[in-house]
């Protein structure tokens, strides 16, 4: 922690206890970090208080007062809904919450809300194409890749942030992009199918396109 | 769209428990648990939680209107702890507020005093106290003690295994409603609809009818949620009776890991006796299971455990004893194979530790030992369709294990610090609840009046595929398509008095509930047909059309139900199944407790890096019998899962507890469980070829447990990679073998120990 969140007088101690236990071991002043810092040294005596937050999640704004402490997560899953992203650990440490935050996989329940600001959020639910799976939805689908469900989710956006990285993954790949990834049903032996098939498909498809 | 199930996880659209959109007065509770393993509450002060702005309630046993009780098998286990607590992580007080940070803010606020008891975390150490849960519990056959002379082998030694935690994705949760007439909704994420049903009358008070329960589908039971969820369904029930407000419950993760019990850990010393030839003629063992702080399923888990101790061998003379004991951690429960991995990991331990001695190899034992066609089980019953040496030979066949067996060796010698090692796993598994009476299931189907069909049962979806399976069955019976069928979640005001989904048995016992009741419907739409087309002949349906005399009628599944309809006809049955021929003394310990048994030969190969103690599972391949799969996309789904589970459970998983009794392996960082990088480079479970199972629905067998006992074979397969570096290395069979331990029996000073 720099000395930039000392300013309003606020012990970084202190400071965190106000915005929980979500990133106590970050050493990183992220934005989000500093608007709330920001915001709490108008109100030192009191930790709990709402700064304002505009999101663009899934193509749409939404414009949201949140508590300075709030994940990711928590502001998609209970202030908009979007129940889609699991939350199985709450400690980024399973990869059931997984998002894009401006294409990268995150997980959102160890990030700010106020860190997503001004950035493209994408969550499954923003991945259909209309009517229409995600030819990685599909693959998991005609695949077999889950049994549960609670973590597709999670690693059918993993999937999605490998391949908008490297369309053409080999096996490889395949595991280190998905390592992030719990699944404790174990569906991995199709959930490695499943991710190089959406890749083949997809790849075949730019083919018949040229 | 096939499988329903699959397309909304996939979409994020499945809605799980907390998932569900609550009504604005909706409250929230959280559990405030014992810190330590064994105490006397001296003092517990609410004060200054209760005065935190939002905090509704602080209820505690004082609180419960009914029975401060939920033990099921056994009255043994209280709700909220009264005045002294038995394990870490015992509930003691519920907080009920406006949000689930406040509750949480407000549990860190209560004050205990404890004074501190003798913590016993070891059960042979409960077993020299005598801290019993039930009676010990043998089974015999023949006799050992006259067989020993016969014998020129006998080993004796010592078998241990580890707790293992179920850790399925979606926590522990449950939301209870107040409705009217003093009434109660409670959605669980249950494996046991009636269990919860049963624990919140004994908690509220109220009568069962008062209480309905809805399960409607878990992100990952695994048994963890058989007898479990009935505590945290009641929590939220008894907060909402009290508070006539809706009131969720759902558990952090680490709330999920230290309350929650695990799989158990137990102790077995085991003595096997064979003669010249390698066949076994005696085998003695006992257990001692480390049941936690109350009974919850620990005794019927013992009894698997003692049903499973010869895996799929055969042995004239069995002495099998098993003590069940109370120790000061969590009630450990069911975990799929439910006992009997570790039963199998004991006498697969004996079987390699008597090669070992006759120096040939453990494949040559297990395979002279197995079972035939009308072999003695130590119960009572045969081995009926017995297909344990078929899959043997196939696995041989299919894996050209010979091949296999040469290429390692190959390997071995050019390589000097990388060994493999590999190893075969038979396995045997029953099926059916070993209590007969949870050997039932019912089934109400309804036809609407535009043909559409929908299913109820006590089957709960959790990933096992047992909707898809339903689905499966009706369509076949109905011949219609599946998008016209649908199973609604299991509630107890639809299906009552169910056993829960579990013992691997959900798709057999409701599935053959739901083929009757699915039967008594068409025989009446047929008839309706017949008196319609004013024939003596029974017409058929084939894809939604009606035949009669294979032509076409004109008729088609629509308009029969139409017309069904208009006559006033019932459109809607419920069926009760029992599996029949099945009972079980348990006096005598004899009986024919299983439907049928499940075989199959697994076989897994390692390389183990001797300098780090790391290793890779190259493979891990299995013939499987699976009667003729209902859904065999489904059921290769499900023996994966369960065998990259168990090789979890023999590897990596481990659980710590700190002497006082806190569970130190509480998050995902302490407690490791495979990732994809650790799913085996080659999984090849294939399906017995040519085999059937007229005992099951539509001749399939149960597939959810019996796969994870292949992994068993890791360890033994580790083992022998350690010898290939190590020769004179006698190790401890201690699971979960962790690279800790790997690196000990690669180089600890002693040969013979290598426990860490
Ligand atoms: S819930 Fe975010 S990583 Fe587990
Ligand atoms: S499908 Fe159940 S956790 Fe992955």
């Amino acid at each position: 922690m720099s000395k930039d969140s000392k300013k309003g007088g606020i012990s970084r101690r202190k400071f965190l206890q106000g915005v929980g236990s979500g990133i106590i071991g970050s050493y990183v002043l992220t934005p989000g970090i500093a608007k709330a810092a920001e915001a709490l040294k108008k109100n030192s005596e009191k930790l709990i208080l709402s700064v304002p937050l505009t999101l663009k999640v899934n193509g749409k704004q939404a414009h949201l007062l949140v508590e300075p402490r709030t994940t990711l997560a928590e502001v998609l899953r209970e202030k908009l809904g979007l129940t889609g992203t699991k939350v199985a650990c709450n400690n980024g440490e399973c990869g059931g919450c997984t998002v894009l935050l401006d294409k990268k996989a995150v997980y959102s329940c160890h990030i700010l809300a106020l860190d997503a600001e001004g950035k493209e959020v994408t969550t499954i639910e923003g991945i259909m194409k209309g009517e229409n799976l995600h030819p990685i939805q599909q693959a998991f689908i005609d695949h077999d890749g889950l049994q549960c469900g609670f973590c597709t989710p999670g690693q059918v956006m993993a999937a999605e942030a490998l391949l908008l990285k490297n369309p053409k993954p080999t096996r490889q790949d395949v595991l280190e992009g998905m390592s992030g990834n719990v699944c404790r049903c174990a569906a991995y032996p199709n959930i490695i199918e499943s991710v190089l098939a959406a890749a083949e498909k997809a790849g075949s498809e730019t083919a018949e396109l040229k | 769209m096939e499988n329903i199930d699959l397309l909304y996880h996939a979409r994020g659209e499945s809605k799980f428990i907390d998932d569900l959109r609550l009504p604005s007065d909706a409250l929230y509770a959280a559990i405030f648990y014992s810190s330590t393993g064994h105490g006397r509450i001296l003092s517990l002060d609410l004060r200054d939680a209760l005065l935190m702005p939002g905090v509704k309630a602080i209820l505690t046993s004082k609180d419960i209107p009914g029975e401060n009780q939920i033990g099921g098998v056994i009255a043994d286990e209280t709700l909220l702890a009264e005045d002294e607590v038995h394990y870490a992580g015992q509930p003691i007080a519920l907080v009920v507020a406006e949000s689930p940070e406040c509750a949480r803010k407000a549990v860190k606020k209560i004050k205990v005093l404890f004074d501190e008891l003798p913590v016993v975390l070891d059960p042979r150490e409960a077993f020299r106290k005598g801290s019993f849960i039930i009676p010990p519990r043998i089974f015999s056959m023949g006799n050992t003690s006259l067989a020993w002379d016969n014998c020129l082998v006998i080993v004796e030694g010592r078998a241990e295994t580890g707790a293992q935690e179920h850790l399925y994705l979606e926590t522990q949760g449950s939301v209870a409603y107040p409705t009217d007439s003093g009434s109660l909704k409670v959605t669980s994420s249950t494996q046991a609809p009636t269990a919860v049903q049963r624990a919140v009358s004994r908690v509220t008070g109220l009568p069962m009818n008062k209480i309905e329960v809805e399960a409607s589908r878990l992100g990952g039971g695994f048994g963890g949620k058989e007898d479990q969820a009935n505590s945290f369904a009641a929590m939220a029930a008894l907060s909402a009776l009290k508070l006539n407000r809706p009131v969720k419950l759902v558990l952090s993760r680490q709330e999920d890991l230290r309350i929650t019990g695990k799989r158990h850990p137990y102790s077995s010393d085991f003595k096997l006796g064979l003669d010249s030839e390698g066949r076994i003629l005696a085998y003695e063992v006992t257990f001692y299971q480390n049941a936690g702080a109350s009974a919850d399923l620990s005794p019927a888990i013992l009894d698997r455990t003692l049903f499973h101790c010869t895996n799929s061998y055969f042995v004239p003379n069995v002495k099998a004893t098993a003590y069940s004991l109370r120790t000061n951690l969590p009630p450990m429960t069911a975990f799929r194979g439910f006992g009997a991995p570790q039963g199998m990991f004991a006498i697969e331990s004996a079987i390699f530790k008597a090669a070992e001695k006759m120096g040939v190899e453990p494949s040559y034992l297990q395979e002279k030992n197995l079972l035939k066609e009308g072999d003695a089980f130590p119960y009572g019953q045969s081995a009926e369709g017995c297909r344990a040496k078929e899959s043997w030979l196939a696995a041989l066949e299919t894996f050209e294990t010979g091949e296999i067996k040469n290429r390692i060796e190959k390997f071995n010698r050019e390589n000097q610090f990388f060994k493999k090692g590999f190893a075969f796993m038979p396995i045997c598994f029953g099926i059916s609840f070993t209590n007969a009476s949870m050997n039932q299931a019912g089934a109400l189907v309804h036809i609407y009046s535009d043909g559409s069909i929908g299913i109820s049962t006590a089957a709960v979806e959790m990933g096992q595929g047992v909707n898809m399976k339903l689905r499966q069955i009706a369509s076949a019976i109905f011949q219609v398509s599946l998008d016209k069928i649908k199973i609604e979640p299991a509630n107890t005001t639809r299906v009552a008095n169910t056993s829960p989904t579990a013992a691997s048995a959900a798709a057999d016992l409701n599935g053959k509930a739901l083929e009757k009741a699915c039967n008594e419907l068409l025989e009446r739409l047929l008839n309706a047909a017949a008196l319609k087309l004013k024939t003596e002949d029974k017409p058929v349906i084939i894809n939604e059309e009606i035949l009669l005399k294979e032509e076409k009628t004109g008729l088609k599944w629509e308009d029969l139900v139409k017309m069904a309809f208009d006559e006033r006809m019932d459109l809607t049955s419920h069926a009760h199944h029992i599996t029949p021929g099945i009972y079980f003394d348990k006096l005598l310990n004899q009986g024919r407790p299983f439907n049928y048994h499940v075989y199959g030969t697994g076989v897994v190969e390692v390389t183990l890096d001797c300098l780090r103690g790391t290793y890779t599972v190259d493979s891990l391949k299995a013939i499987h019998d699976s009667g003729k799969p209902l859904n065999p996309l489904i059921d290769r789904g499900q023996a994966e899962g369960a065998a990259i589970q168990g090789l979890g459970w023999l590897t990596m998983e481990e659980i710590a507890y700190a002497s006082k009794g806190p569970l130190l392996s509480d998050s995902l960082s302490a407690y490791k469980v495979p990732d994809v990088y650790f799913s085996p480079g080659e999984l090849d479970i294939r399906f017995l070829k040519a085999s059937d199972n007229p005992r099951g629905i539509f001749n399939s067998k149960a597939i959810g447990e019996p796969p994870f006992m292949y992994a068993i074979g890791v360890f033994f397969a580790l083992y022998n990679a350690i010898k290939e570096f190590r020769p004179e290395v006698r190790m401890d069979f201690t699971a979960p073998l962790t690279n800790e331990r790997l690196l000990l029996a690669l180089y600890s000073k002693e040969k013979n120990t290598v426990t860490a």
